[in-house]
């Protein structure tokens, strides 16, 4: 890592960081809600953009993953050890941490049986594990069961909902850009191929789904000790394909297409509130106005920042 | 017998009922240009799909350099050196013609997960050796100036060359090219086939070629082996062949 990117990463987290620091008092608390909300949207949809996206999977039950990470990292703070370390702020970025590791190691549970299915029939198998996950939420009691999880710190704010962003940008950036990366993109290409260029296609798939999981649960984490509350219906289908919606229309395999489709899913709701209940007739036209003309999504496969280079000749 | 290069014994495989490859046998050695011909629906192709891994063999055997590779996975096998073109390409298409290639690379490891995600040095030492080397085989297969464009936008004539060039992209010692000629007017194809001569030497490869032109792969091969109903009617040099009556049976029926 060169010199001049420690500098770039340093000062981006700083940035985050005296935004953070100015926005959390000056700002309208709705307003700063709605960018929260939209900072642990980006984070999922950037996660499940690298299964549906890069790998080209289609999974239906990331807010399984989400929960996973929201429910291990709020027993532990709240449940396992309460008047401990954990409730201070370090020690609440740890749970979060271990609630993204667990639903790492469910995403790999899930990812290795499941990930032999392909198309309609891994959606649907992804689809029940998501439920499976809520439904076993409902049923420990120890957790709060359908009453939910309440008393939880709220030590998730502005900054940790941003740096986490950033770091997940970051390495799914560098992942798509390295060797690895490019393994994974190969298999949404053509499997069959991949696989005579010698690559182990199950382990990269398992690989994207796991690390896609990771990062769903740090959000659900940061969910947690944002809202302070968490319930199973938190987690529920309808969520999952909220997700599913941010990735398909910012576009498929686009990081910025992932940003923008959940700031899009997240914010315009907000904006739509003074038609009521039109609101939700409003929303999935949208999506359906872009499916019609734009079905590669907002981005497509591309990158805000290709639009700015020279296109590539077509000679 | 010896124990380098490919050797493909007694491979049989049946889809239901249909016998679609019977015992078939094919010894090449490193470095040596064998054709595989044969009506349509003769089985080519399949025969091909069973030494990739794709099909696994009801019965057979096969080694490369003295190691068995029966029954490996399509990946195992292409690392162990086995690398084939598709008869309908198959390239990874809405990524660019240098990231192909590169892809292809990825089998050799060039370094390990967590050295792309920290960007370490040896990451960039290797990346920048790899996009070299890509760069070089693109050059090699005419495509040099066509690397940063996505592989869907090149002609059809460039597509099968990436194909090539992808294949070659992994070093293997065993190159299975299927029909790379198909749909390229004759200039194109006089031109590729001085190519593939050419790769044989240049990338110290084996290469087993399957067309329809018979002019062409009479006029390369060394050795060629006719496939007819899945089963094997002939082999032989080119002169051989084209003198076999049971060849000019195959293609053009009893007189």
């Amino acid at each position: 890592m060169s010199l001049r990117h420690m500098i770039l990463y340093i000062g981006s987290i700083t940035l985050i960081f005296l935004v953070g620091l100015i926005i959390q008092d000056q700002l309208n608390p709705y307003i700063l809600r709605v960018i929260i909300n939209t900072g642990i949207a980006i984070i999922l949809s950037l996660s499940l953009n690298l299964v549906n996206g890069c790998a080209g999977q289609f999974s239906l039950g990331h807010a399984g993953f989400m929960g996973v990470g929201a429910y291990v990292s709020a027993a532990l703070t709240t449940r396992l050890f309460p008047d401990s370390l954990f409730q201070t702020i370090p020690g609440t970025g740890l749970a979060i941490i271990l609630g993204g590791i667990a639903a790492g190691v469910a995403g790999y549970l899930v990812g290795l049986p499941s990930l032999r299915l392909k198309g309609d029939y891994l959606a649907i198998v992804t689809l029940g594990f998501g439920e499976i996950i809520r439904i076993v939420f409902l049923n420990i009691p120890f957790i709060g069961g359908a009453v939910g999880l309440a008393g939880i710190p709220l030590s998730a704010n502005f900054f940790w909902v941003y740096f986490w962003v950033f770091v997940t940008f970051l390495f799914l950036f560098r992942l798509i850009r390295s060797s690895h990366g490019r393994a994974i993109l190969a298999i949404r290409e053509d499997e069959l191929a991949a696989e005579l260029m010698g690559i182990p296609t199950a382990k990269y798939k398992v690989i994207a789904f796991v690390l896609s999981s990771f990062f769903a649960g740090i959000a659900g984490g940061l969910f947690a000790h944002y809202q302070g509350f968490i319930d199973p219906n938190s987690f529920s289908f309808i969520r999952s394909v909220e997700i599913v919606i941010m990735v398909v229309l910012g576009g498929m395999g686009s990081l910025s297409g992932a940003f923008a489709g959940a700031i899009i899913v997240t914010v315009l709701p907000e904006l739509l509130r003074v038609f009521n209940s039109y609101r939700l007739v409003i929303f999935p036209l949208l999506l359906i106005v872009t499916m019609i003309w734009k079905p590669s999504g907002l981005f497509g496969f591309r990158e805000i920042w290709n639009f700015f280079k020279r296109a590539p000749k077509t000679s | 017998m010896n124990s380098t290069g490919l050797q493909v014994s007694n491979l049989s495989i049946s889809f239901g009922g249909l016998c679609a490859v019977k015992d078939f046998n094919l010894d090449l050695p490193p470095l040596s240009l064998k054709g595989l011909i044969g009506p349509n629906g003769a089985g080519k192709t399949t025969a091909f799909n069973l030494i990739t891994g794709v099909y696994t063999p009801d019965s057979g055997t096969m080694t490369l350099s003295g190691k068995s590779i029966t029954g490996k996975a399509p990946d195992q096998i292409a690392r162990a050196g086995i690398i084939r073109t598709f008869q309908n390409i198959r390239l990874f298409k809405e990524l660019s013609v240098l990231d192909n290639v590169l892809v292809a690379m990825h089998m050799r490891k060039p370094y390990g997960f967590l050295a792309g995600i920290l960007r370490t040095r040896n990451f960039e030492v290797k990346e920048k050796e790899l996009i070299e080397k890509g760069q070089k085989i693109l050059e090699f297969m005419g495509l040099g100036n066509r690397q940063h464009d996505i592989s869907s936008s090149l002609s059809y004539g460039d597509q099968r060359r990436l194909e090539i060039a992808r294949a070659l992209a992994t070093e293997p010692t065993v190159l299975l090219l299927d029909e790379p000629a198909a749909g390229l007017n004759s200039r194109e194809k006089v031109d590729l086939m001085n190519k593939i001569s050419e790769i044989r030497h240049q990338f110290q490869v084996g290469i087993l070629l399957i067309d329809h032109d018979m002019k062409m792969i009479m006029g390369i091969s060394e050795h060629i082996t006719v496939l007819d109903h899945g089963e094997i009617i002939a082999t032989g040099t080119p002169q051989q062949i084209q003198s076999n009556p049971k060849v000019i049976e195959a293609y053009l029926g009893v007189a």
